[in-house]
């Protein structure tokens, strides 16, 4: 059952403008919340276990603490990159609910105490970037944005810009240099963006879902938080759920909902006659789950995390008995090395590396070791880089070689895929 | 007690750390990059300069910091109170060698051709920890191969390791902003837009500091392999910032000039202008003999007899029209030391106080480019200036030329610039020596149109690198140099040809030259064992 | 002779104050300076840019040879990018595109002789749920079939604003 606090509203007509998000109870949390000292707003973010739910799910309170209590002026940025592929949750928030993500903003960045903040959308996303401009002149133009919000004496300024195209830059030290006009290549941490970001000065980056939960945090006050969820990953989730479901969409679950459960009722299931074969959880980056740990798992933090994979975005992809893993594997690595952006070493070379062995069993002249190799390979590139695309290279690179290795193997031994009927059985990419 | 404490909290932190086994204490704030470079211990990097910001990008040199489950990059790390470094260690040794592997796996095997081949980080580190078998066996990406980056610098972008020092360099030091590195993953390409030159004064230090033969300079290029050179220290004469440089050589002469490191002058670099002033050292750019030049015809004869001559020349005209009749004219290209020989010389034994100082650009004098490069083109401008006040000597060109016509003067030496190049005004000033009776030129390379005075003696002198001196540079810091090699065993330092003026022998050196050391670089410096 | 609209240059000017650093302006002038100039950006815009915002060439060319959506040749009246990531090649992405390549005779990256497509092949575009799907210019057309796709293609070209 989906468990609609997000997405309550959002299929209701005028909720993107003003007018219709007021008219359901919008900018009433923001008003609360001016009411409240900004330390205090903290304190309720923290005590209601709200994670990061761009990928990293790093608890939103805590990363706010980290910033400095120095009075300098701080930057919110909000990551609406959504590049992992799997996802588009994000663009159904912005699409129907802009106001939602403002108003979450204004929210942390008061409690924050920035001046500024930028919403950092990706650069394909035309549509969402229209509704989100026209609502941004909606709030400054009825007093929520600018001078002396709502008479609360807070001033905020907020801006929208567009990537141009590069998935490293939903990394959120990537999305500063792409900010600063530089190539989206990420920073070296430490200094965390919390002390030094943005043009060097303390920066928050979060999600797009996770600022417009603020929201919820205030409506609901902390406690009421967390009677959704589990006790380590409170609250509700989008899952954009896609690959071979019958209805694939977001669905806001409470977090802990079984995977299998989300699969076969909110997605409608397999398609007839077909089995269901693996599922990666939480977007490309996300090792793979076979037949029975799917359908085992919850979709929460911990479950996820202690079956050697993780939640990540949320993205749920669902893959049946009519794919080839090894085809499926060549297509992430094609991703993984298209997206490198080529600072270090390790990724650079690694993800060209990976997609040349994966290209080489494909074409049906790889050779049994070549799948070590892609094992070695993967691990090496783990943990050893400025960030963690690397690490978002090898994870699929590692699971599928591990739970999948026969497919591999008869692929190299007969020249063909396992999988009777895949086009793509021995094509290059 | 309390002023104990409040003194210990004066006193700057200085933490310990141990590094492979070692206890060392460093400033708070210091990097574990920096104190391996402090201490000397061998530790594998390419991207890391102490010159450029930290970019942290090769990964290579990772370290195993005790309580930490993954390798750590030292370059960026801050060394706190009781940490346990270990770059030897086997989980450290093995990041390493697989940093250097993907680093590996699309390098074109050019060391054949490569100049870098010898002073190769990548050699370097594949000497030290890898040794295998490559395991890559798709086809490597093909990138462009020599492209010409202007006057000085060719590019190969296959060889680049991508370790962004080059583009670091003309962001942050230069401030020329050329070069970029374009294009994204494995496709990423060093170079400038459309191939635009890298013509700023600053480019070679970028063929320096790349640690593989991606850079390589157009001055350089296929002349000798660096394992067949020796490198010795010296100083730039190519003005009066005194850039320390280390000069290559062999029996065949002077290959290059590289910067050395010295933080109160130049840092980790020097300009490309200064890079070329050893061309005019090497013995085929060399007067090799005394060139004696009367009424046309030319003879030849050893530098020691000719100037044993000049002595004799100089007695005769003393005893006819005294000290006065005699003049110096000194350039500021010389040691310290010659200037005193040189002046005692004339002050003292041959009693003339006509030593004129010739100028060559009192107009950009103070010119400065912000970098290194000053107006002031002469190496010991401010040494001889002291030499001169030393001895009360006043006069320039202008009174030389009154003098002249004046008939005043019967011989004149000339101790003529090292560094031709610098002085456009050599044949202007040879038109009025033209009425010297006798004119004397020590100089280390021929002085063109001095065959059309009436009597002229060209007396070969060593150069810079051939003599030990002290030159004082623009900020009035002395700096000391040794012999580098020879380049013309006959020639004379001032000092002897002085010695031989007044009449007395050259002492004797006694002492066999010095071998020289293998080539220098950092990478050599942190080769360890090996 | 490259040379941005009055209203460009004016565009230009805006973004150089509207963001903490004048180098931020450059992804948004390369996006307009592209769709001023039918669709791509070549090495004398790159210079143009330069000289009217008053940034290295290097930097604006690192920027531009980074990101994807700047065309570095030029593209038909109606880019069409196809995502062949991971649920659309689940889903005939890929199949996708080459039918589409085959029935309007041109190759991947190329434009057709009429000069109203062109076709690449891209990474994930956030639809994944209406997968297969395509992106035209600025616009996401979604729940393709190799057919609707041509359809909605031919629509366009014969100036049916939405194609459908």
């Amino acid at each position: 059952m989906e468990v609609k606090h997000l997405t309550e509203h959002y299929d209701k007509d005028g909720y993107a403008t003003i007018k219709g998000y007021q008219k359901l109870g919008g900018y009433e949390n923001l008003k609360k919340a001016l009411k409240m000292k900004p330390l205090d707003i903290i304190n309720e973010v923290k005590a209601s276990g709200l994670r990061g739910r761009g990928g990293a799910g790093f608890p939103t309170g805590v990363k706010w603490g980290f910033l400095p209590n120095n009075g300098e002026p701080r930057y919110l940025l909000c990551n609406a990159d959504e590049g992992e592929p799997g996802t588009y949750k994000d663009r159904l928030m912005m699409e129907r609910a802009p106001h939602q993500l403002i108003e979450g903003m204004i929210i942390s960045a008061f409690a924050i105490g920035s001046p500024k903040s930028y919403i950092y959308i990706r650069g394909e996303y035309f549509y969402p970037k229209s509704i989100v401009e026209k609502a941004l002149r909606e709030a400054y133009d009825n007093g929520l944005l600018g001078k002396n919000i709502l008479g609360s004496g807070f001033n905020h300024d907020m801006d929208i810009y567009s990537g141009a195209g590069a998935y490293i830059c939903g990394e959120e030290t990537g999305m500063i240099s792409s900010l600063e006009g530089k190539k989206g290549q990420p920073k070296l941490k430490p200094p965390f963006p919390a002390i030094q970001g943005y043009l060097g000065k303390p920066t928050i980056v979060n999600n797009v879902e996770t600022l417009a939960a603020v929201t919820l945090v205030i409506r609901d006050g902390a406690a009421a938080f967390r009677k959704q969820g589990t006790e380590k990953s409170p609250g509700t989730k989008l899952f954009s759920l896609s690959g071979n479901v019958v209805k694939p969409g977001n669905y806001e679950v409470p977090l802990g909902y079984k995977l299998i459960d989300l699969i076969n009722i909110e997605g409608g299931g397999l398609k007839p006659g077909r089995k269901l074969k693996a599922v990666i959880p939480g977007g490309s980056s996300a090792k793979i789950l076979n037949k029975e740990e799917s359908e085992k798992a919850t979709l929460d933090y911990e479950c996820l995390a202690q079956m050697d994979t993780m939640l990540g975005s949320g993205a749920v992809i669902v893959i049946d008995d009519t794919n080839c893993m090894v085809d499926l594997l060549g297509v992430l690595m094609h991703f993984y090395h298209h997206e490198s952006c080529g600072q270090c070493t390790p990724c650079r070379e690694g993800t060209g590396w990976l997609e040349k062995l994966v290209n080489g069993i494909k074409s049906g002249q790889g050779k049994l070791q070549d799948i070590d190799l892609i094992e070695t390979v993967a691990r090496n590139m783990c943990g050893r880089t400025i960030c963690a695309l690397s690490d978002a290279a090898a994870f699929p690179a590692m699971s599928f070689v591990l739970k999948f290795r026969d497919e591999f193997e008869f692929f190299v031994r007969e020249g063909r895929s396992k999988i009777k009927g895949t086009s793509y059985a021995k094509m290059h990419h | 007690m309390f002023e104990k404490v409040a003194q210990k909290l004066k006193e700057p932190l200085m933490p310990k750390c141990t590094i492979n086994g070692k206890e060392i204490e460093v400033k708070d704030g210091t990097t574990i990059m920096e104190a391996f470079y402090q201490k000397e211990v061998p530790i594998a990097h390419y991207c890391y300069h102490p010159g450029l910001s930290i970019a942290g990008v090769c990964r290579l040199c990772m370290v195993e910091i005790e309580g930490m489950p993954r390798t750590q990059i030292a370059c960026n790390t801050k060394i706190t109170e009781g940490m346990k470094i270990s770059n030897v260690s086997d989980k450290a040794k093995d990041s390493v060698k697989w940093a250097l592997d993907f680093h590996l796996i699309n390098h074109p095997l050019d060391c054949p051709i490569c100049d870098q081949a010898g002073e190769c980080g990548l050699q370097e580190q594949y000497m030290h920890f890898g040794k295998y078998e490559p395991e890559m066996g798709q086809g490597k990406v093909k990138k462009r191969k020599v492209v010409d980056l202007g006057e000085r610098v060719v590019l190969d972008t296959e060889r680049c390791i991508l370790c962004s020092r080059c583009v670091r360099f003309t962001d942050e030091v230069s401030k020329t902003n050329e070069l970029g590195i374009f294009n994204r993953g494995d496709r990423s390409e060093v170079g400038t837009f459309q191939d635009k030159p890298l013509n700023n004064n600053y480019s070679v230090n970028t063929v320096d500091i790349c640690p593989v033969g991606a850079l390589t300079a157009k001055d350089f290029r296929f002349k000798q392999r660096v394992w067949l050179l020796k490198n010795r220290e010296s100083i730039c004469t190519g003005c009066s910032t005194g850039c320390n440089v280390n000069v290559y050589f062999n029996k065949g002469g002077v290959y290059r000039l590289k910067p050395k490191y010295n933080s109160d002058v130049n840092g980790h670099w020097m300009c490309d202008k200064g890079r070329d002033t050893y061309k005019h050292l090497n013995v085929e750019a060399r007067l090799t003999k005394g060139k004696k030049t009367e009424e046309g015809k030319t003879t030849e004869c050893d530098a020691g007899e000719l100037a044993k001559q000049t002595a004799q020349l100089i007695e005769k005209i003393k005893k006819e029209g005294g000290g006065d009749s005699i003049g110096l004219i000194v350039t500021a290209q010389y040691s310290n030391e010659e200037y005193a020989a040189m002046f005692e010389l004339f002050k003292i034994k041959l009693g003339s106080n006509n030593v004129f100082y010739w100028i060559n650009n009192q107009k950009t004098f103070e010119a400065f480019d912000g970098l290194l490069y000053r107006g002031d083109k002469n190496p010991n401008t401010k040494g001889l200036l002291r030499a001169l006040s030393k001895c009360k000597f006043d006069q320039t060109w202008d009174k030389l030329e009154e003098k002249i016509k004046a008939k005043q003067l019967k011989i004149v030496v000339v101790l003529g610039p090292e560094n031709q190049e610098v002085y456009p005004d050599i044949s202007e000033k040879l038109k009025l020596l033209n009425s010297v009776d006798n004119v004397v030129w020590l100089t280390t390379n021929q002085v063109l149109g001095t065959e059309l005075l009436k009597s002229c003696w060209q007396i070969p002198v060593k150069s810079t690198i051939e003599k030990s001196g002290t030159y004082i540079n623009f900020k009035g810091l002395e700096q000391k140099i040794k012999p580098v090699t020879n380049i013309v065993s006959g020639a004379l330092t001032l000092t002897e040809a002085a010695a031989l003026f007044a009449g007395d022998e050259i002492p004797f050196d006694s002492k066999t030259p010095v071998k020289g050391e293998r080539v220098w670089n950092e990478f050599f410096h942190h080769r360890g064992d090996l | 002779m490259f040379k941005l609209s009055n209203k460009g240059t004016e565009f230009v000017k805006n973004e150089l104050s509207r963001y903490e650093s004048r180098r931020s302006a450059i992804l948004p002038c390369l996006t307009l300076a592209q769709e001023e100039n039918g669709g791509y950006i070549n090495a004398e815009i790159i210079s143009y840019l330069a000289h009217l915002m008053d940034i290295p060439e290097s930097q604006i060319q690192e920027v531009f040879m980074f990101y994807t959506m700047y065309n570095k040749k030029p593209v038909g009246k109606f880019h069409v990018q196809v995502c062949c990531n991971i649920s659309c090649a689940m889903n005939g992405g890929r199949e996708l595109v080459q039918h589409l390549t085959k029935e309007f005779r041109v190759n991947d990256g190329e434009v057709t002789s009429d000069g109203n497509f062109s076709f690449s092949r891209v990474e994930c575009l956030g639809a994944c749920g209406g997968a297969p799907m395509m992106q035209v210019n600025e616009e996401y057309h979604e729940n393709l079939t190799p057919e609707k796709a041509v359809h909605v293609l031919k629509n366009m070209a014969k100036g049916n604003s939405h194609g459908s």
